[in-house]
Order: structure tokens, then C-alpha cells, then sequence
């Protein structure tokens, strides 16, 4: 099993940095999957996330200009190591002006992935700082754990409204309440609800569009061709969403989120070269 | 400059002495378990008005002729938090001690005439020195400060231990790893430099010493205020590793205490107490009436003093004291000369050797001062033997001031 890879332009590694903050900022612990052409970090749905589940997918040629992997065997020619993002990101964080970063897996003392940083420096060889990240490699009969999660029969689908707004309010309610009612309908209107003793406070949010195959799709529930107007809701954690939020670094191309009346909302952000997919399960 | 020095020692412990001589200011520190000393000493230039004088002692035979005081430092931090807005607000500050009251005051004198003061208690204790050869290390770095603060980044600010490893042809900073560290869940991180690197480069013995770096980020700040190279001091692994500053007007070092290998604990040093200095006392302090130092002060208005006229006026006061040696035996009196105080009111903040604030310090305590050497006094030391619950000691030798 081998892996190694290098990014030598710069603004691809920024590029590659930001994304590892923000998976750092959602998750502890994640499963890092790497195939030939592409890298995933994957949160499953165990209960010690709190039901939370993330996918995010990265086309690895927009990133590294060498990547090389040798999987378990041939036919499963893909990697899955269990890692801390945050270690990854925090020896990417003062890699801002390299010269080349490489990335290799290794097994010192225990697996680990290497981290080289060559820096430019005053003198005539660079300066080189290495991290070794420790890293749980994830044996082939516990692949099946991290499939892509899939949610067809959304009830409603609506594009976000911009992120910055919906991190501000929903870091106002965060004060207020630990659970948040998110609602929206096919009319583009979206609300965000918190409820206490005392207060309740609704975010109204209008004309935020629908992506366009809420309304096409057999799979599609009752309520298609009627109800428009009709909100689909679910009552998830604010925590969580407030972490989604905040951990957005850049605006994302497209952002949007599917809703299970009562069940889950799927969050899907697209960038052009990462997509990210979380999913918040409603509270019961 | 000030501010982050005081910053930078209270990295180290929550007190520290405050230890007036005649040539200038030290601020120094220990830690607890006197593995880590630091020791930011100003130089009479540094402050635009530096005004010393000692105690006098009715018998003559061992002056004590510094006071060194002790002073929390969750005190003093206060004064000097948020340095940065100290630069821009403050036009002064001047340093007051009173003996007899056993405080201590930090006027700060602000812009729009805010005046801001604070009175701090200290204790009065014995003077604390570390004893160290630098000269005698074989090792020797020199860096800018720039490049240590770039190194030091690479490492988690949760990092305790680092190691330095230097043969000939590499240096090489990593994180300190024991036998038992558990390596799935750590992470290291590593960094190779190259001599060439290095400002000046002496490596006379391969070695590898570990020390602590929260401490040296006291040390770190407090470099890039002073813009001036950092040098570093060590031998083997076991010995201390000294990290120092020099500029015209202020010297710091900062000493830890690095892991030793066979022991596996990290070994102190030990500050010896010694006294601060011996003054010959032979000038014959006689009760000669001097004139007061205060008015070897230049009376021209504030608004012409600058920096010239600084050295100027340490100078008239030591000559002041060297011509007559001024005792004010019966004075312990721990006024403040109004005069004094009057003519500081407006200051511009100049200063060629620190951009922040400007510092006036003046001592008050009286007394005879046997100014007979010209210039600087040397400081001979002598290491007591204290209680050393150290492996280390380096007592014996002849070391340079710290």
C-alpha cells in the first residue's frame, strides 16, 4: 500500500489547505478515501457523531501535480486511512508560501502520513519541515461502512440563501435555543425557526430559488404538483448547523439543501472542483 | 520594549525581581523549578532619564547597594497589557520606588492628559543571579529573530519539549519525543535548516538538547520588538542553553534547562545568590553635602529635551555622584522630587532605542554611592554555595554577568 502525491502551485495548495480547514472545523475524526482519480473525507453516521454524516469529494488532478497510489490489491486499488483533519490542517497552515508540498504515507513508527514542506528560505537549499500525521489505516472489510450516502425522496429542495447572512442569524439563535426548525417549500421561501420560553424568533428568508429537479422526478413526494406552498420542516441541531456554516471559508459555487419533513436535511455545497455534502438528521 | 519584556518574563514565573544598579535596569525571573531564568537587563541609556542611587548603610563594610525587589507579575502585567495601544497612547511612563512604603509606581502618562497610576507592593528579597558561561559553549547560533519566530511557528503552541539537533552540516528543530510517546496519536513535526541559514554558525560539538518552548515564546515576542539577531548558547544535552539578545541598550537572556540524557529529568541550574555587586568601598563616604541629582537635571523646558541631551544627563548625575560622593545619610525620605515630577509633564515620544514608551526611572534610594571606577563598574560575583538541589553547577567559574 502506497501513496504519494505533490503540489508544487501554490494557489492549488491554498486552494487544498481551505478545504482541509473546513472538514477540520466539522469533523474530529474522519475517513480520508483515496483513489486513483479522486479524494474523499467521509463522515459516517454513527451515533458518536450525533448522526451527523459528511461527504466531500475532491477531483484529485485540480490539486496535485503528481499523485501516485497503490491500493489494498489490484481490483480495490483505493486507500482508507482514519485521521484527525485538524493535524492535517494545522501542518498546512504554515506551508503558505512553499516551494512543494509532498505527501507520502508512511510507517515509521506507525502509519502516518508525511507531510514535507519545502519553504523558501535566504540560503541556497530550502528550509524542509516534515509533520508526521498518525493515521488509522481501515482494513478493506469495513469499506462498506463508508458508501456515499444517498437521499432521494427529498421533500423539498432550495437553494441556500447566501452563507454569510445564514451564519450570522443562525449564530444569534445559537444563544437562544439548541435546536433550530428548518422549513422551506417549493416557492423558494425558507424559514429558519427557534422556539424558548420566552421568545421565538423566525428568520424569513424569500425568492431564494429551487434547483430544478424538485419538480421533476418520479421519486418525488405527495407533495408534487399541489403544494407549493406546503413547508417541509425538520427540527435539527443548531450546533451542527452552526458549524457547517462557520466552517465555510469561501462561497460556494452552488448551495443547497434537500429536506426530509421530519426526517434529515441533506446540505449540498458545490465548489468547482470540491463538492460537500453533510447531512443533519432532525432531532427526534 | 518594555511591556513585551515584561510580557516575555512572565512567560517564565509569576513574579520577578526588579533590581535596580547603577548601570540600568534588570528584570529577571525563575521559574519554579528553577529550570528556566530569564534576564532582560536596560541599560541606564534605554530610559531617557535613569536616576540611581543606593542605600546607604550607617557601617560600611558590605553595601547591599542594590534594593532588588520582588514584585508579582499578575501585577505588573496589567500596566503594560496591550502593548500596542501602550505605543500609540502613552507618551511616558515613569518608574518610581519607595522604599519605606515598599511600593513601587508605574506612572503611566497618556495622551489627552490621562494620567494612569498604579502602585505595586514588592518584597524585598535577595538578589537573584543566574550563573552561566556563555563564552565557554561550544555551540553557538546566531539568528535573526525572524527566522527563530518562522521556526518555532511550525510547531502546535501545545507543544512542550522541543529538541535541537545541530552536527556540522544540519540543524534540525523537532518535537521531543519520549520512549513511551504514544506515536498514533501524536503528531511531529520536524524542521531541517541549513547552516547557511544561520547568521553566524559554531557548531564544536554535535549534540542535541531539549528545552521547553512555551518558555522561549516569552523570548520570541519580546525579539521581534527589539529587531536585534538571537543568539544561542548551548553545549551537550544536559547542559543549559542560553538564549540572549544584545543591543546597545538592553541585554536579555533567557537560560533553560535542557533534558539530560541519562538522568531522563530535566536538570536546573542554579542561581546562586550572590550579591549583586561588590563596590569597593573605598572611596570614603563622607557626609558631604552634594548637591541633590535632581538638579543636575537639565532645567531647559521639556520641550527641548531629546535624545542627546540623555546621556547628557545620566552622565551629570554620575559624575554627580562620582565628584561628591553624595550621601543623604540622614534622608531616607521618599520624596518625590516635585521638581522632578513637574518637569516630566510633557514628553514627545521619541526614542532611538525603543519605540514605545519612554521610561523614567527614578530610584530613591539615597545614599552613598562609591563611584571611584569611572564607567562601569565591574561586577565581580561570587557564586555562594547555596542549596543546590541541582546536578548542575556551575559556580566556579568565572562567568559573564547575567
Amino acid at each position: 500500500m502506497r501513496f504519494r502525491a505533490k503540489i508544487v502551485d501554490l494557489a492549488c495548495l491554498n486552494h487544498f489547505s481551505r478545504v482541509i480547514n473546513t472538514i477540520a472545523k466539522l469533523a474530529k475524526t474522519c475517513t480520508l478515501r483515496l483513489t486513483v482519480s479522486k479524494l474523499y473525507f467521509i463522515l459516517s453516521d454513527k451515533v458518536a457523531n450525533g448522526g451527523v454524516s459528511m461527504w466531500c469529494e475532491l477531483c484529485q488532478g485540480n490539486f496535485f501535480d503528481e499523485f501516485q497510489i497503490e491500493g489494498v490489491a489490484a481490483e480495490h486499488n483505493e486507500i482508507y486511512l482514519e485521521l484527525v483533519p485538524e493535524n492535517l490542517s494545522r501542518a498546512l497552515k504554515t506551508a503558505q508560501s512553499a516551494k512543494a508540498v509532498k505527501i507520502k504515507l508512511s510507517n515509521k513508527h506507525c502509519p502516518c502520513l508525511r507531510v514535507a514542506v519545502e519553504l523558501p528560505s535566504l540560503s541556497s537549499s530550502s528550509r524542509i519541515v516534515t509533520h508526521d500525521i498518525p493515521v488509522g489505516v481501515i482494513p478493506r472489510r469495513l469499506w462498506n461502512d463508508f458508501r456515499e450516502p444517498s437521499v432521494t425522496d427529498f421533500d423539498v429542495s432550495i437553494y441556500l440563501p447566501v452563507l454569510k447572512t445564514m451564519k450570522s442569524v443562525v449564530e444569534r439563535m445559537k444563544n437562544l435555543s439548541n435546536s433550530i426548525v428548518i422549513e422551506a417549500n417549493l416557492r423558494g421561501e425558507m424559514n429558519l425557526k427557534i422556539e424558548t420560553d420566552l421568545v421565538s424568533i423566525t428568520t424569513h428568508f424569500k425568492d431564494l430559488g429551487n434547483p430544478p429537479w424538485a419538480s421533476e422526478d418520479g421519486g418525488q413526494s405527495s407533495t408534487q404538483g399541489g403544494d407549493l406552498e406546503g413547508m417541509a420542516e425538520a427540527r435539527i441541531d443548531i450546533k451542527k448547523l452552526q458549524q457547517l456554516l462557520a466552517g465555510q471559508q469561501v462561497n460556494p459555487t452552488k448551495a443547497l439543501c434537500n429536506i426530509v419533513n421530519k426526517k434529515i436535511v441533506h446540505f449540498i455545497l458545490l465548489h468547482e472542483d470540491v463538492s460537500l455534502q453533510y447531512f443533519i438528521p432532525a432531532l427526534a | 520594549v518594555f511591556g513585551k519584556a515584561i510580557h516575555a518574563i512572565a512567560r517564565i514565573s509569576d513574579e520577578f525581581w526588579f533590581d535596580p544598579i547603577e548601570k540600568g535596569l534588570a528584570l529577571r525571573s525563575v521559574n519554579s523549578s528553577r529550570s528556566a531564568y530569564a534576564c532582560v537587563f536596560f541599560s541606564s541609556m534605554f530610559f531617557q532619564h535613569y536616576c540611581w542611587t543606593a542605600v546607604s548603610q550607617p557601617c560600611q563594610k558590605e553595601k547591599q547597594l542594590s534594593l532588588p525587589c520582588k514584585l508579582i507579575i499578575k501585577s505588573v502585567l496589567p500596566v503594560f497589557r496591550g502593548v500596542n495601544v501602550l505605543e500609540r497612547n502613552v507618551e511616558k511612563c515613569s518608574i518610581y520606588t519607595n522604599i519605606n512604603d515598599h511600593h513601587i509606581t508605574f506612572q503611566l502618562l497618556c495622551k489627552h492628559g490621562v494620567v494612569k497610576t498604579y502602585n505595586l507592593t514588592f518584597q524585598e528579597c535577595d538578589p537573584l543571579q543566574a550563573v552561566f558561561a556563555k563564552h565557554m559553549c561550544p555551540n553557538i547560533l546566531k539568528v535573526h529573530s525572524r527566522l527563530l519566530a518562522d521556526i518555532m511557528i511550525h510547531f502546535p503552541t501545545s507543544q512542550e519539549e522541543v529538541t535541537l539537533l545541530v552536527t556540522p552540516m544540519k540543524v534540525c528543530f523537532k518535537s521531543y519525543t519520549e520512549e513511551d510517546t504514544d506515536f498514533s496519536k501524536t503528531m511531529l513535526t520536524e524542521i531541517h535548516l541549513n547552516p547557511d541559514e544561520f547568521d553566524y554558525f559554531q557548531v564544536g560539538v554535535d549534540s542535541e538538547v531539549t528545552f521547553c518552548l512555551k518558555e522561549l515564546r516569552g523570548l520570541l515576542a519580546f525579539s521581534e520588538a527589539t529587531s536585534a539577531p538571537v543568539s544561542i548558547h548551548f553545549d551537550v544535552s544536559g547542559r543549559p542553553v542560553a538564549f540572549s539578545i544584545e543591543d546597545m541598550v538592553l541585554e536579555a537572556n533567557f537560560i533553560l534547562a535542557t533534558l539530560s540524557d541519562i538522568e531522563k529529568e530535566t536538570a536546573s541550574q542554579q542561581p546562586p545568590c550572590s550579591p549583586q555587586r561588590q563596590e569597593s568601598d573605598t572611596a570614603a563616604v563622607t557626609a558631604r553635602r552634594p548637591p541633590n541629582t535632581e538638579s543636575a537635571k537639565p532645567a531647559s523646558p521639556l520641550a527641548k529635551r531629546d535624545i542627546e541631551s540623555i546621556p547628557r544627563v545620566t552622565k551629570k548625575g554620575r559624575t554627580g555622584m562620582e565628584g561628591t560622593a553624595m550621601v543623604e545619610a540622614e534622608d531616607h525620605a521618599m520624596l518625590e522630587e516635585q521638581a522632578a515630577a513637574a518637569s516630566h509633564s510633557v514628553l514627545h515620544a521619541v526614542s532611538c532605542f525603543s519605540q514605545s514608551c519612554i521610561f523614567q526611572f527614578h530610584s530613591l534610594f539615597f545614599g552613598a554611592v562609591s563611584c571611584s571606577e569611572k564607567g562601569a563598574i565591574s561586577h565581580t560575583f561570587q557564586s555562594l554555595a547555596t542549596s543546590s538541589d541541582t546536578e548542575e553547577d556551575f559556580g566556579n567559574m568565572q562567568s559573564s554577568p547575567v
